[in-house]
């Protein structure tokens, strides 16, 4: 005689209890995987900060070999001026070669020479009469390093010129300050922004604004789309929990990863700054340190919240739409891609921009954060910002959960 | 007992328009039967027991598993039912024992409840072994293993198996259905799909034929042999469905009064 089944003991679990076990699992699984532990801890903690201190220490040492090369200039009409050209010839640094006009040109173009000068068929005239020599620089607009050294030229000049008008009021029996009536000197205030501060406000809306996505990709490609790939999506439709239940409970767990990313993407770019690691204390020290007021410490976490929610829900849609993880990764690329142009024009806005930028998805938190570590607080930007971006991240959620009920999208293999 | 009366799904495709793939399909299934729905690829064998899983919702009909309608009780429909599938996967990162744990706690199993359960089948499949190792280096029979004991964890007096066999090898294959024929004697409704004549043979008290979503034929082996006069299943099916007939086994393959 068979005996008869026992029918399961259920307990009384919510769809939201369920929602916490699909989270919990989902959350154990992630941190299993070598791709999550890179993307959301390793690549926020010390890859940030590899490329920071990169880019850093190479513009430092362009800064310093550029200091330290003599300049290569090209001499045009020196013949019609030995005296201007003699003069010119003590500057600190300086060599110049003479050659006609047309060959200093080509040898521009052909980047043989950064720049040329020009001097007047009339400077050592002008010269001679005590009158302003103006000298034409010639550059290659399209070259950085021309221009660079174009402005160290006029530098040169300059200073070589101040030395002649030193040479001459002395002759005349003046004292050399006759020709200097002012004088600046900078000094940072107490409390103001610093140098540290203002690389953090350039990098940190970007670097947040793409770990809010890149963080949170293997989990959500996982999620959905991955067990669509391994087959375990259907043993998991045909459990008691429903497909709200089985939605929220991936969110949750994209959202908390995206998060997390977020968090460790600020103390990644924090902690060079605060140990001076790879060149930063330099920075740091020349301005008294590294200081966040609290204030903006809470606005960065704050504005994580939105940004790590709408990451996650469109993380979800772009998974559960796609038919395997591969293909999940090719529909990401134009969301990462548009993210990072939102990112990218935070870095070019000024911080005080439109009240209509606050609608903007990712571009209004980076703007919130770019204000905030510039000691500035709008409240009605940052009002508008943090609701707008809930809004957008409750869409991205509603549209995930709209394709968690299409049979075509959920079934498709 | 699983009842279905009238059942049907439409795909609607860009391409091809409407397409049925089950159509008015009807049966009873008893506890303690193995009901085989025996059928070539694409014939809706997949479809009608994804409806019947409350998986896809049917376009029409509807039907009641263990009591409960799948259009209006579809949780207690899945509290009810075990289903397993031959292309079904494990969380590669998760243990077998966190694989039940996960899915015990879906079905809302008391944590005192669930251990035991997970221990007596631990116990029956072998599974104690390689309990706590991870899915990914489990081999095939290891993993098919851990997936019946997920489709079984829950006790439910209903199972579904959709070619459950396909893609293992014959030891694998072998335990499959020596647990589905325990499932029998325990008394379960079992729901059986394959397009593989000598299981169908093998397990099926009775049988439903599908071709192009529509039943051809229902009955046990023997009354389907009858009907066709053939032996050979594969010559039976092949009779239902209006096919021609394999020569070979065509050759002294008929029932002789």
């Amino acid at each position: 005689m068979p005996e008869t089944p026992v029918a399961p003991q259920l307990t009384s679990l919510s769809g939201w209890g369920r929602a916490l076990v699909v989270f919990r699992k989902e959350f154990r699984e992630a941190f299993r995987d070598k791709r999550v532990l890179f993307n959301t801890i390793v690549s926020p903690l010390l890859i940030t900060p590899l490329i920071l201190g990169l880019v850093v220490s190479m513009a430092k040492k362009q800064a310093t070999e550029e200091g330290k090369t003599r300049l290569e200039i090209a001499l045009v009409n020196s013949e019609k001026a030995p005296a201007t050209v003699a003069t010119l010839k003590e500057a600190k640094n300086a060599d110049f070669t003479p050659m006609t006009r047309e060959v200093a040109e080509k040898a521009i173009r052909d980047r043989k020479f950064k720049v040329a000068a020009i001097l007047p068929d009339d400077a050592d005239i002008r010269i001679a009469a005590g009158n302003t020599v103006t000298v034409t620089i010639l550059l290659d607009e399209g070259n950085q390093s021309s221009q660079t050294t174009a402005n160290r030229l006029a530098t040169a000049i300059g200073e070589r010129g101040q030395a002649v008008t030193g040479e001459r009021l002395i002759a005349n029996g003046l004292p050399l300050d006759l020709a200097r009536p002012f004088d600046t000197k900078e000094e940072p205030i107490k409390g103001g922004g610093n140098v540290a501060m203002v690389l953090i406000a350039g990098f940190l809306p970007y670097m947040l604004a793409l770990y809010a996505i890149l963080g949170g990709v293997s989990p959500a490609n996982d999620a959905v789309a991955g067990e669509k790939e391994r087959g375990t999506l259907e043993t998991l439709l045909v459990s008691p929990a429903s497909r709200f239940d089985l939605a929220l409970g991936k969110f949750l767990n994209i959202a908390l990863i995206c998060l997390i990313s977020c968090l460790l993407s600020v103390v990644g770019l924090l902690w060079p700054l605060y140990t001076g690691w790879g060149g930063m204390s330099e920075i740091t020290k020349a301005t008294g340190g590294l200081h966040l007021e609290p204030f903006t410490i809470l606005v960065m976490i704050l504005v994580q919240i939105p940004l790590a929610t709408l990451g996650a829900g469109l993380l979800l849609a772009v998974s559960t739409y796609a038919r395997n993880q591969k293909e999940a990764q090719t529909y990401l690329m134009p969301v990462i891609l548009l993210v990072s142009v939102a990112a990218i024009m935070s870095m070019l806005l000024k911080s005080d921009s439109s009240i209509l930028y606050a609608l903007v998805p990712v571009l209004n938190a980076a703007l919130v954060l770019k204000q905030a570590l510039e000691g500035i607080f709008n409240p009605a930007f940052f009002a508008l910002a943090m609701a707008s971006s809930f809004v957008y991240a409750l869409l991205a959620v509603a549209f995930a959960k709209t394709l968690f009920d299409r049979e075509s999208v959920l079934l498709k293999a | 007992m699983v009842e279905v009366e009238e059942i049907g799904k439409t795909f609607a495709d860009k391409k091809k328009g409407a397409f049925r793939a089950v159509d008015g399909v009807s049966f009873t299934a008893q506890p303690g039967e193995i009901f085989g729905v025996l059928g070539p690829n694409g014939a809706g064998k997949t479809t009608l027991l994804r409806m019947l899983a409350t998986i896809l919702e049917p376009t029409a009909g509807t039907a009641r598993i263990a009591g409960y309608d799948i259009r209006k009780d579809a949780q207690s429909v899945r509290s009810s039912i075990g289903y397993l599938t031959g292309s079904a996967g494990l969380y590669e990162r998760l243990t077998p024992r966190e694989v039940l744990a996960y899915f015990g706690e879906l079905y809302g199993m008391r944590p005192d409840v669930l251990q035991t359960r997970m221990n007596d089948l631990f116990d029956a499949l072998e599974i104690h072994e390689f309990a706590d190792r991870r899915c990914d280096k489990l081999s095939t029979g290891q993993k098919q293993r851990t997936s019946i004991a997920r489709a079984i964890l829950h006790n439910p007096p209903v199972l579904f198996f959709d070619e459950p066999t396909s893609g293992l090898d014959v030891m694998a294959a072998r335990s499959v259905k020596q647990f589905i024929r325990r499932c029998r004697n325990e008394g379960r409704t079992v729901l059986f799909s394959t397009h593989i004549m000598s299981e169908v043979e093998a397990l099926c008290d009775r049988i439903a034929v599908i071709y192009n979503g529509k039943i051809a034929a229902i009955g046990t082996p023997d009354e389907l042999r009858a009907r066709t006069g053939e032996i050979h299943f594969e010559n039976v099916f092949l009779r239902l469905i209006g096919e021609p007939l394999d020569k070979e086994l065509d050759a002294g393959g008929k029932i002789h009064a």
